[in-house]
């Protein structure tokens, strides 16, 4: 539902008193950029930032190619970043060329497509994971545990309204691939999500208000919902030890640009360590920026779970786009969600 | 003359409506019919071929290679279906009998009643459903509340539940029976209910021989317009039902989304819009039928 109230925020921020030399149309996910990245930009450069969101990939993807034009930049997830360059929809922008490029860390380039980031720009990065009160659920170490809590505690637990990322919960379990496109794989992580169904209390995106309080223990969330909770030291968040899911997004811009000078501008403007810092501050997740690393809150340069050790980055898997293989996850996840 | 310039009056007048319509609802439903036809394309949008397996996978007629034959869909339908029903008969429960203490209120209070039946429409859908959310958690207002006054000793369990969304459907829809109630009932030949209770005729009698069928074009209005919309709906099994129980209306936003398959999700919406125009035929049927008794 961040959808319908996503889509109606269309924030216009004006550039002051300086001359519009020129305007920048940012399309981006709900509470996905930090403000003063776009007041410093406009500040700086005299340009004027627009921001529309969006909710999914695919909303976005739906309405560029159903035409929508005046956008310049748009921030895919990796797979969605991959899909849209089979398509043709992205301009290259040898952003990789860039002086200050040297600061973009060479392990988030995971787009297949683009491989050496010649269209986009890696923007940040994070795991889905759960938070839990630790008060109600003692420790939680996986998602066996997770799925343990109402059984033993009584407590609520809720997971995320995708498929994708269900899905994958599904998949750990299971011991396949969250990219899997074999049916009999995904027909056992389907059983593996409808076996714990009943204990399950709603897939929704609104947990960290139920969990702040109370009236769940615990929930399948972004690691960005530590925003919600640095006052909170009894919620606590785990990577699960069968597995998670590392999320990316890359800044990319179309080939339907109207403002391209400007975005590349833009692109470049957030090459900057300080300008990217921003952003982690704000968002409580990875960026792909290494000098910006050192420049955040200590909150988040401590937190082994925000700023990912090496090989936490080994055991998490990031989707891939599945073609044909989609209507295999479409199907699980309707009888998934039909069934009482 | 007078005649051919009455004529040429009436479609000027009617020529805006005609092509609004034209572009705004033969031609979308003109490429729903379409697309529901063709193969989906990989990444949404479709593919220019002949496709009849997006209503096989619904009916049960699939090649079981492209396409599996699943009675999900049916049973989905069917439960939206369910819903709507319900829906309609708690909205008709609560507001036949308001709507005759309305039509009976002097008129300034009449206007202020009519006025916060309105009141709804003054704020968004979403913001009022989340209000639902924090009244019904199980820490929220409801809960607190009859723990307080001792009537319950444990919360109760509503939010996430069906009966949530039954709840959230009523009160969203409440508005939309009322109104057409209320303008049926308000038209009540009262002189008649008085002649048939001169006459001899029982309550009873009354009711079901004088007031029920004066008021039956209201009832069914009112029965239309919130069973449509009803059975669409996928916002509030979202909010309030945790999106546990699968709606026809989430179904297709998934198809055009998530699943990128825009003719399946076509599919799926001409086989709404003909249960609701079956529907739809019946309820005019009925209600020509009731108006020509009264």
């Amino acid at each position: 539902m961040k959808k319908a109230i996503g889509l109606a925020l269309a924030l216009a921020l004006a550039a002051g008193t300086a001359s519009a030399e020129g305007k920048l149309a940012l399309y981006n996910w709900g509470d996905y950029i930090n403000p003063l990245i776009l007041k410093k930009f406009s500040e700086e450069t005299g340009i004027e930032v627009s921001l529309d969101t969006y909710s999914s990939n695919e909303e976005m993807l739906a309405k560029i190619q159903a035409g929508a034009t005046g956008y310049d930049l748009v921030f895919p997830s990796v797979h969605m970043h991959d899909i849209m360059m089979k398509l043709g929809l992205l301009e290259k922008t040898d952003i990789n060329l860039s002086p200050d490029f040297k600061n973009i860390d060479p392990a988030t380039f995971r787009s297949h497509e683009d491989p050496g980031a010649e269209y986009c720009l890696p923007y940040a990065f994070g795991t889905v994971g759960v938070f839990y009160n630790e008060d109600i659920t003692g420790p939680i170490t996986g998602w066996a545990d997770f799925f343990d809590i109402p059984g033993k505690t009584g407590g609520k637990i809720t997971i995320l309204d995708d498929m994708r990322e269900v899905m994958a919960v599904g998949m750990f379990m299971t011991g396949h691939s969250i990219n899997s496109t074999d049916p009999d794989e995904v027909q056992e992580a389907a059983d593996y999500i409808l076996s714990k169904k009943p204990a399950v209390s709603a897939f929704t995106y609104e947990s960290p208000a139920l969990l702040l309080s109370g009236d769940i223990a615990a929930a399948h969330f972004f690691v960005g919902g530590h925003v919600y909770f640095t006052e909170k030291p009894n919620i606590k968040y785990v990577i699960p030890k069968e597995g998670a899911t590392l999320y990316q997004e890359d800044m990319c811009m179309l080939k339907s640009a109207p403002h391209k000078e400007e975005a590349k501008r833009f692109m470049e403007f957030y090459l900057r360590p300080e300008i990217a810092a921003l952003n982690v501050d704000q968002q409580f997740n990875g960026s792909a920026n290494v000098p910006a690393r050192d420049l955040v809150a200590d909150y988040i340069k401590t937190n082994p779970n925000i700023t990912l050790a090496p090989e936490t980055l080994e055991r998490v898997q990031t989707f891939v786009d599945l073609g044909k293989a989609l209507k295999l996850y479409d199907r699980a996840w309707n009888t998934i969600r039909t069934a009482q | 003359m007078a005649l051919r310039r009455q004529s040429l009056v009436l479609s000027a007048l009617l020529a805006p409506v005609t092509i609004f319509l034209g572009i705004f609802f033969l031609v979308p439903l003109g490429i729903i019919a379409v697309y529901s036809v063709l193969s989906p394309g990989l990444y949404g949008g479709v593919e220019w071929s002949f496709y009849h397996w997006n209503y096989g996978r619904i009916f049960g007629w699939a090649d079981g290679i492209e396409e599996v034959f699943e009675p999900v869909y049916l049973k989905i339908l069917l439960r939206s279906l369910g819903f709507g029903a319900l829906t309609v008969i708690l909205c008709l429960m609560l507001c036949y009998p308001v709507a005759f203490w309305v039509a009976r209120l002097p008129e300034r209070a009449r206007l202020f009643f009519l006025f916060l039946v309105a009141l709804p429409f003054f704020s968004s859908l979403i913001v009022r459903l989340y209000a639902w959310l924090l009244i019904l958690k199980p820490s929220g207002i409801l809960n607190e509340t009859l723990l307080a006054l001792g009537l319950i000793r444990a919360p109760l369990e509503i939010l996430f539940t069906p009966a949530a969304v039954v709840l959230g459907m009523v009160y969203v829809m409440v508005p939309f029976m009322f109104l057409p109630l209320y303008a049926a009932i308000d038209n009540l030949d009262r002189e008649m209910v008085e002649a048939s209770m001169d006459l001899g005729a029982s309550r009873r009698q009354t009711f079901f021989k004088v007031v029920l069928p004066q008021t039956l074009p209201g009832i069914i209005g009112g029965a239309v317009i919130v069973f449509i919309p009803s059975v669409g709906n996928f916002v509030v099994p979202d909010v309030l039902g945790g999106a546990k129980g699968l709606m026809v209306g989430n179904l297709v936003e998934q198809q055009f989304l998530s699943a990128r398959n825009w003719p399946f999700g076509s599919a799926l919406s001409m086989l709404i819009m003909a249960v609701v125009l079956v529907v739809l035929l019946v309820a005019t049927a009925r209600a020509r039928k009731a108006g020509g008794q009264a």
